[in-house]
């Protein structure tokens, strides 16, 4: 059964108003496309769970958020137009801090099944003061210390990938983040790809498969579905170039208007962004691409 | 002209951070490298003497092949041509179960006893200045045996005791009170650099180890950039002043752009 269908319809049909949203990618191959979608679609009182993201800005100034789990993120409001927006709409979210690594265990929680999980970072810090959600446990076997995080299951995640089939196995490569842990922990999951290929080219190379099809909800091909970010093999970032075009109150809703609410979908964004950069900005942002030997599978030969 | 003078000390007074931080790794060192003056040390090692060393980025990236100075904490330099690329859940395990021995860590305040706050400056709740928060540098302190800290010095970041503890170092530097608080024996902060001294740890205190005085820097001007009275090492040295061949390689190899040593980290530039 094919699962595809457009960002507009997987986005409507699947976020909720008051969900909590796993958003993949850690610098690397975020699900721009959708979040911009979401922006479009005003789904708001999120509870964002990501790290090292770039285009949730978007959802933090048109006031979508309540609450961002998170380790690092611009906060000082004098420098963030984006945390100035939400704060006059009345709408500035909580940050709940985790490090990097809490919340990746957080989320292997959530996968697992399990309402929490013991580690050794945290202990000694404040982050055990401001966090409900991280306490200290004694281990029942050693009598050590151990930091308690406590499950986070998202309602939905949403992974951008390279690749994936009609039913949803999705194929990401490259430096993963917490976009294994994060998808896999999710109830409902929405896969965007850059190309969607058949299920043969899936089971060719099944290893690199990080969600598999019965998990998936929904599948979106979205070329350029991480711009402005980069994606391994497929195109590099324009990282600074956003901030740039985000940072400026003027600019920010100039972006808006023209980038958001002014397009119907992601591909009339890259439409007009061609338009406005000039035909040669996407092409500086392709790369040398560096291919692997290829690697074999293969079934026993029939004995005679 | 004096303007001129100042930058001129400065920059050579950042190189020699660099170049500083760089003599703490030993050729073979498996680090956890933060972004920024970290990966610049890190990367002067590895074009200098430490060429065998494993650079660990924490979003997922294991390498021991040079590439370029990253921008930002993952780049498609830094994952191209890599050893290993896996997830951030995957590498802070090699650090928790002993696997990695040697931290790399900017801050943003440090005290007289190693612990760092990259949260907030004043009350949590409504505080004076918000930092971004720690990402992964509380995980890295918290596991490796020994984490080097650069960081430049300025008295408001030289605290005698910091608002918030993003990172703990010795804690209340009594003896013992990381392991009482449950992390791992025998880790914590083991150096402090900055641009105007190198710092060790006694009784779970910060003390100078040694002044930058090949670029003008003195005793005197470095207890007047802390906060709190600060010890100093009986048999202080003068900082081993870097080579011509090391300034060389920063400059034209670790950061030919002039990113981080030049000050000009001005990215928006690059698509205009």
């Amino acid at each position: 059964m094919s699962k595809v269908m457009s960002m507009q319809e997987a986005v409507s049909r699947h976020v909720r108003s008051g969900d909590t949203l796993f958003l993949s990618g850690m610098q690397h191959g975020e699900p721009a496309a959708a979040i911009h979608e979401i922006v479009r679609q005003k789904i708001d009182h999120l509870n964002l769970v990501c790290v090292l993201i770039t285009t949730y800005s978007l959802l933090i100034g048109e006031g979508l958020c309540d609450r961002i789990m998170t380790a690092w993120m611009m906060q000082d409001i004098k420098r963030s137009y984006a945390l100035q927006k939400a704060k006059k709409l009345g709408r500035l979210p909580v940050i709940e801090e985790y490090s990097h690594f809490s919340l990746s265990t957080a989320l292997l929680a959530g996968q697992m099944g399990v309402p929490y999980l013991p580690a050794r970072c945290l202990l000694g810090s404040d982050y055990l003061k401001v966090n409900p959600n991280l306490k200290v446990v004694d281990c029942p076997f050693t009598g050590e210390k151990l930091a308690a995080v406590r499950a986070i299951v998202p309602d939905v995640g949403i992974i951008h990938v390279q690749r994936a089939d009609p039913q949803g196995n999705a194929q990401k490569w490259g430096s993963l983040g917490m976009d294994v842990e994060g998808i896999n922990a999710s109830r409902t999951i929405i896969v965007s790809a850059e190309k969607i290929v058949d299920p043969d080219v899936i089971r060719r190379d099944p290893n690199r498969t990080l969600v598999p099809g019965y998990r998936v909800a929904a599948v979106v091909e979205q070329p350029w579905g991480a711009h402005p970010m980069h994606l391994a093999g497929c195109y590099g970032d324009d990282q600074f170039g956003f901030y740039a075009e985000v940072g400026p109150p003027e600019k920010y809703e100039f972006y808006l208007q023209k980038m958001v609410y002014g397009v119907k979908d992601w591909n009339e964004y890259l439409k007009v962004r061609r338009e406005l950069k000039g035909a040669a900005y996407f092409q500086k942002l392709e790369m040398d691409p560096v291919p692997s030997d290829p690697v074999f599978t293969g079934v026993e030969k029939v004995q005679g | 002209m004096i303007k001129q003078k100042m930058n001129l000390e400065a920059d050579l007074a950042a190189n020699q951070m660099i170049v500083s931080a760089a003599h703490q790794i030993k050729d073979g060192d498996v680090i956890y490298v933060g972004l920024g003056l970290p990966m610049l040390a890190v990367l002067l090692a590895k074009y200098t003497h430490a060429p065998a060393t494993t650079v660990i980025i924490e979003n997922g990236i294991v390498r021991t092949s040079l590439f370029d100075l990253p921008a930002s904490t993952d780049t498609l330099g830094s994952q191209t041509y890599a050893d290993q690329l896996n997830s951030l859940f995957y590498i802070n395990c090699m650090g928790q179960a002993g696997h990695i021995n040697l931290g790399f860590l900017g801050a943003g305040e440090i005290d007289m006893y190693g612990n760092i706050n990259d949260t907030v400056v004043g009350d949590y709740k409504d505080p004076f200045y918000r930092y971004p928060g720690g990402g992964g540098a509380n995980d890295v302190i918290s596991f490796c045996p020994k984490t080097c800290i650069v960081v430049r010095q300025k008295k408001n970041r030289f605290r005698r005791k910091v608002d918030f503890v993003t990172c703990p170092g010795y804690l209340d530097g009594l003896p013992g009170q990381r392991e009482k608080a449950g992390l791992p024996p025998d880790t914590g902060p083991s150096t402090v650099i900055t641009d105007l001294g190198i710092y060790g740890f006694e009784n779970g205190e910060m003390i100078l180890k040694s002044v930058h005085a090949c670029v003008g820097m003195t005793v005197e001007r470095v207890k007047a950039e802390v906060e709190w009275d600060l010890k100093v090492a009986a048999d202080l040295q003068e900082t081993v002043p870097p080579t011509e061949e090391e300034l060389e390689i920063l400059r034209t190899k670790v950061d030919p752009a002039q990113i981080w040593v030049g000050g000009k980290r001005d990215f928006s530039k690059r698509f205009s």
